[in-house]
């Protein structure tokens, strides 16, 4: 009898039970859903009201001509689109043989060496906690650091060459750790394949795996262009911020997100400041875009499926 | 191993004609460069000495230089009449050196053109600008880009020996390894010439008075009085804008991210993700302009006198949508490397979805979330441009601005960054080196979260 009781009552409590962990479960849905429509609303708030403000200002003649220069804020951002190019190409340039370099020894190269001797094994390690370490550095130290090297020590002045040596140390990181996870991706049968051909072991990283990790080398070289064209505060000490064209890489120069940040903390012209910032984040969605595109073509190749 | 002879005995003509041509050419490059050095050392007022210039290049270093590289010459063009592969690819590596520099020089001055922006271009002339620039292009690299092209098709024809390929082989080896530690060396460079900067305000200020003083006031700014170099509002600063921001910033990231992971719909999931990661690449600037152009004017609705809008609550609204990616896709990978059984052992014994998500998945990638939580502190501790932009960088220690302790918020600050980035422009002497123990104070403060954050992702693994 009472355990007949009891047991009507512990259903009864369970029932009850239940319905409240699915009231809470509701109501804890409901809480994340909130928050990623939070995080998203933020990207399109941000995105929205900068594009709806600046594409207003964008025609022909803010593209085509320089900033006015002064206080006044007037005039277009042509120098700057230009020092962004040149920027972007120089750093590159000086980051991608190294980093990619840096890539191939530690996939390929760094396992069989540290084996071998203990010098090697001590180095490779160094060199991986040297990859860790710089890609946790905030840009403003690699700004003091150019500016400490490059522009004062080294008197290569406030220049492109100095912005673009700073940039190209910010960059390292990102371009070594894609290309070694494209180079990992290779099939080791690949590699057995040309060895036992013959070929030496370089032949082989140049002729046969390099190749095929291309698009993922390709990638991380696209991630670290979005990086450069983002990045200000190393500009903002090493490049100086004049708004002429660049003539030689020893001049100084104006990248457009230091043109953003020189419109408005200095001239308060926010329409303009607004129409850059529109063009950088144009420029942002379209590599995003192409890194989508590249990797998933990447994947195709993989795994042989359309 | 010996190679068969019949193959490489039998060079068509082309190939002799083409290699035989090239070496001549070469060798008598050689020849006039070393008669262009004999003519140097005969007339040494020929090369005017720049005084303003980097180095100071004489004629005999000119002429030095130019016998070296006749010498490389004479050494390529006896190679490549001997067939030798080494030849080729340092005649090909030269050429296309050669080719890359003038693209380059031709992109400067059709760009030049195009953008020097004294008046608008009309567009005819912007078209006829690049057409010319590409004329000039090919007029110039034509010849070498036929060379290029010919070496590339009669490689076969060319030869190396198992040592000669051994040796590339090994210098390749050692060159890479170069290449491997160039990030540890620009980590030690970083170090050694911030401290080597800091180290006369160490000596000198002391470093107690650095990171405990409360006045910041450079003497290059305010004539008279004595200048003094405290840190500490600015470690203030800077620690209050991070403490917002995770406030705001991390319950949101960890609930998208278990939105991301456990929860949503896959179309949901596959349009979320690309916009969280679109919040990552855009620039810093663009955010203090946000800052400034939009959520200035609204926090200035909160009806406090000396409430300007800018300042700590700005700085971490902004810092707090920055982190967002960072913390959420770190997050969102912790919670996805919860083994399976974990969920399903849970769901088994009847607990509900959330009571799994709550008990059993969170607690299990707690590690992995707390890393996440710290690298978003070391990403919010580094920012600089965005902070400068919206936080007022007063340099008096944050205050309340009235009886309530949160209006302290309200209150306009400077971060470490802001304080190098505002000033190093025109520092010098002790405040630039002060400047650069403030640069050496964040360095050593960034490395500790992210070392405590790497550790913690290590245990992960291993456990």
């Amino acid at each position: 009898m009472t355990s007949e009781v009891e047991s009507i009552i512990s259903r009864a409590k369970n029932k009850r039970n239940l319905r409240r962990q699915n009231t809470i479960q509701v109501f804890g849905y409901i809480l994340v859903w909130v928050c990623g429509i939070l995080a998203v609303a933020a990207v399109f708030w941000i995105i929205g009201y900068v594009l709806s403000q600046g594409l207003q200002v964008i025609d022909l003649e803010f593209l085509t001509t320089r900033p006015a220069g002064g206080v006044s804020g007037e005039g277009g951002m042509s120098t700057t689109i230009v020092t962004t190019l040149y920027l972007v190409v120089l750093t590159i340039a000086i980051a991608t043989p190294l980093g990619v370099g840096a890539a191939i020894y530690l996939v390929e190269y760094a396992g069989d060496a540290s084996r071998e001797s203990k010098v090697v094994a001590f180095l490779v390690k160094a060199a991986r906690t040297g990859v860790e370490i710089l890609a946790g550095v905030p840009s403003i130290i690699f700004g003091l650091f150019g500016f400490a090297l490059f522009v004062s020590y080294l008197k290569l002045g406030f220049s492109l060459l100095s912005a673009s040596l700073s940039g190209a140390a910010l960059i390292l990181p990102t371009i070594i750790r894609t290309s070694e996870e494209a180079l990992i991706t290779v099939p080791l049968s690949y590699r057995e394949g040309s060895l036992s051909l013959g070929a030496t072991k370089w032949y082989t990283i140049f002729n046969v795996v390099l190749p095929t990790a291309m698009p993922g080398i390709v990638t991380g070289m696209v991630l670290s262009i979005g990086r450069i064209i983002a990045e200000t505060a190393i500009f903002w000490v090493t490049l100086g911020g004049s708004y002429h064209l660049p003539k030689s890489i020893m001049n100084s120069g104006r990248s457009m997100a230091l043109h953003v940040y020189m419109l408005a903390s200095e001239t308060r012209a926010f329409d303009k400041a607004m129409a850059t910032a529109s063009i950088l984040i144009i420029a942002i969605i379209f590599l995003n875009l192409t890194i989508n595109i590249v990797s998933r073509r990447l994947t195709t190749r993989v795994t042989g499926k359309k | 191993m010996e190679r068969s002879p019949s193959k490489h005995n039998k060079k068509p003509l082309y190939v002799g004609i083409i290699t035989k041509m090239l070496s001549v050419i070469l060798g008598l490059a050689a020849m006039a460069g070393l008669a262009f050095a004999v003519f140097l050392f005969m007339n040494p007022n020929f090369i005017e000495s720049s005084g303003d210039s980097l180095f100071q290049l004489t004629h005999l270093y000119y002429g030095i230089g130019v016998i070296i590289a006749s010498g490389l010459l004479a050494l390529v063009a006896k190679g490549i009449w001997q067939y030798k592969n080494w030849a080729r690819t340092i005649l090909l590596i030269g050429l296309l050196v050669f080719i890359i520099y003038y693209f380059i020089v031709i992109v400067f001055t059709v760009s030049s053109y195009i953008f020097a922006g004294e008046s608008l271009v009309p567009v005819v002339s912007i078209c006829k600008a690049l057409g010319q620039g590409l004329l000039f292009f090919l007029e110039y690299t034509f010849l070498p880009g036929l060379l290029v092209f010919a070496l590339m098709k009669i490689n076969q024809y060319y030869e190396e020996s198992p040592q000669q390929r051994d040796f590339i082989d090994n210098a390749v080896r050692y060159l890479l390894l170069g290449t491997a530690l160039s990030c540890i060396i620009i980590v030690f460079l970083i170090f050694l010439f911030t401290m080597t900067e800091a180290w006369s305000s160490i000596e000198e200020i002391g470093m107690d008075t650095m990171l405990l003083g409360t006045i910041w006031r450079p003497g290059s700014i305010i004539g008279t009085e004595e200048a003094q170099f405290g840190l500490l509002p600015m470690i203030v600063g800077s620690i209050l804008s991070t403490f917002g921001a995770v406030v705001i910033g991390v319950p949101l990231s960890i609930g998208t991210a278990i939105f991301l992971a456990e929860v949503a719909p896959r179309a949901v999931r596959e349009t979320i993700r690309p916009a969280v990661e679109l919040l990552a690449g855009i620039p810093s600037v663009v955010y203090g302009l946000f800052g400034m152009v939009v959520l200035a004017p609204l926090i200035r609705h909160i009806d406090i006198p000396r409430n300007t809008g800018f300042g700590l609550l700005n700085a971490s609204i902004i810092l707090a949508v920055m982190i967002i990616p960072t913390v959420t896709n770190i997050a969102e990978d912790a919670i996805r490397a919860v083994p399976r059984e974990y969920k399903e052992g849970s769901m088994a014994l009847g607990g509900t979805h959330w009571q799994t998500i709550v008990r059993v998945i969170l607690p299990s990638a707690r590690s992995g979330i707390i890393a996440a939580v710290i690298l978003g502190i070391g990403r919010a501790l580094g920012e600089t441009m965005a902070m400068i932009m919206v936080i007022g960088n007063s340099i008096a220690m944050p205050k309340p601005l009235n009886n309530n302790p949160l209006t302290l918020f309200l209150n306009t600050a400077r971060t470490l960054t802001g304080n190098i980035a505002v000033e190093i422009n025109y520092a010098a002497g002790e405040h630039r080196s002060a400047l650069f123990f403030t640069g050496v104070l964040l360095f050593i403060m960034i490395m500790l979260v992210n070392s405590a954050a790497r550790f913690l992702m290590r245990s992960r693994q291993e456990s």
